[in-house]
């Protein structure tokens, strides 16, 4: 049963219809509810015509700068809200679609064929696509899935790269690895290794010992801080 | 003329210590002769620390009625949830209410958080005086404001789906990491160009497929794809298409 109510400014009231709540919810203080009151200042907004969006009223604009204002995140939600009637709100964040960590973990796994065989374009390609679809999850699941899910097929597209020589693109996915993920280690490794195919051994190592400050025993990172090590001095002997 | 000039002045010189002592008796000759001279320090006492006290009791009343500036500027998503609560012609659907308030719960966490990290920061300049307390007390003025509003959005929630309201702060912080995460990725592209620019080379192998920004309605992907459309692009939005569809069937597992 769907209701409307109409929420006059200087009214406070509480819900409760049907059965009875299972857990009162406490009613704020009337004194700091008059001050929310007070700070209310309409906005102008219209929905548009396919009932799930809100554009701002003078431009018809989902994301208006002159108005100051952006929708898109909220037409988002309602879109998705509006596609699944049976969901009447977002779940709490262990509610999870399978499906989709199944989607991502097939392209990411047709992704890695590719590389074993050294087709890296295609590999790129898949890549690609897995992160896409990662990126495609409800935003009330818990953000763990997602995290581990995009960093895992980022890192895998670094070396993609890396595998095709592109090291500033491997070294934009390593970046963004360790923006999603701080404290994982190989995001850290592909990193040096894309600023090692540049050049730049010195900002390799400083990357390997900012990895190494989340993982201090972590063997892969002390081993390539080691031959960095090595490839500079022979570097600077030569 | 001379001979007065004289007279003044020794009558000057002399009446000094007349004058004290005359005004000396005139105050103790108010009270009783054997009190005088233990009332007369009382006295001073009470006088003084009374017109402190009076003077302070009227101050803070003072400080206390004075409304603190409000710490945060408005507050735009709850501006937006009431406006289209207050809509009733026609009144607004439900799932734009819905998402307008998890917007507004959205705004309600990132303000939290920022509240409790500039507390302490701001108690401890003010303890060590670098800083006036009006900041502070418009501090903890917004904070109350905050517990109000709390209560209120999750009052809100219970009114459309029962049981929503202790859930809808929890998800609401999912979807600030998520949209962060989101972010991120999507700023990839601007972060290539950037350590191009540094670096000095150029990238190759740039993937060819646009990120895509609405979820599971397969026309979207393809408007937003890039001009050069070649088969991942239409790979992408084929399989986003049965992605799509076999997700919104398979929703609430």
């Amino acid at each position: 049963m769907s209701h409307s109510h109409s929420h006059a400014p200087g009214e406070s009231h509480s819900h409760s219809h049907g059965p009875p709540q299972p857990q009162p919810l406490p009613t704020a203080d009337p004194a700091l509810l008059a001050v929310i009151e007070a700070d209310f200042r309409p906005i102008s907004v219209i929905v548009a015509a396919d009932n799930t969006t809100l554009l701002c009223e003078p431009h018809k604009q989902e994301k208006c700068p002159t108005c100051n204002l952006d929708y898109v995140h909220l037409n988002r939600l309602s879109k998705i809200l509006a596609q699944n009637p049976n969901l009447k709100a977002p779940p709490p964040g262990n509610v999870i679609s399978k499906n989709l960590s199944q989607a991502v973990n097939n392209t990411k796994e047709e992704g890695n064929a590719f590389y074993k065989m050294h087709k890296h374009k295609e590999a790129l390609g898949r890549y690609t696509m897995a992160a896409s679809i990662a990126v495609q999850r409800p935003p009330w699941e818990s953000n763990q899935l997602m995290r581990e899910e995009l960093s895992t097929v980022l890192s895998n597209r670094s070396a993609s790269y890396f595998e095709s020589e592109d090291y500033i693109s491997a070294l934009a996915d390593a970046e963004t690895v360790i923006a999603i993920r701080r404290n994982w280690s190989k995001g850290h490794f592909r990193k040096a290794r894309s600023l090692v195919g540049l050049g730049k051994l010195d900002e390799a190592v400083e990357a390997l010992q900012v990895g190494l400050a989340f993982e201090p025993n972590n063997a892969e990172l002390g081993a390539y801080l080691e031959d960095i090590q090595k490839m500079s001095k022979e570097g600077q002997q030569s | 003329m001379h001979l007065h000039d004289i007279h003044v002045m020794n009558w000057g010189f002399v009446s000094d210590r007349n004058v004290f002592r005359d005004s000396g008796q005139l105050i103790t000759g108010l009270f009783l002769p054997q009190m005088a001279s233990v009332l007369v320090p009382v006295a001073y006492i009470i006088i003084v620390f009374g017109s402190l006290f009076i003077f302070s009791y009227f101050y803070r009343k003072q400080a206390a009625s004075r409304i603190p500036e409000p710490y945060f500027t408005s507050h735009p998503e709850r501006n937006t949830y009431v406006t289209l609560l207050q809509k009733t012609d026609p009144p607004t659907p439900e799932v734009i209410l819905k998402s307008a308030l998890v917007r507004r719960a959205i705004a309600d966490v990132l303000r939290v958080m920022r509240i409790r990290e500039d507390k302490p920061a701001l108690q401890n300049l003010v303890q060590k005086g670098s800083v006036g307390d009006d900041l502070l007390n418009s501090l903890l003025a917004a904070e109350k404001e905050m517990e109000a509003e709390i209560i209120e959005v999750m009052n809100e929630a219970n009114s459309f789906v029962e049981g929503w309201g202790p859930i809808i702060f929890p998800t609401a912080n999912e979807m600030i990491a998520n949209e962060k995460m989101r972010a991120i990725f999507e700023q990839t592209g601007d972060r290539r160009t950037e350590l191009e620019r540094r670096y000095g080379r150029k990238a190759q192998n740039t993937p060819n497929i646009a990120p895509i920004t609405v979820t599971m309605t397969p026309s979207n992907s393809v408007p937003r794809a890039a001009p050069q459309a070649n088969e991942q692009t239409v790979e992408n939005a084929a399989t986003s298409d049965a992605e799509s569809q076999s997700k919104s069937g398979k929703k609430r597992k």
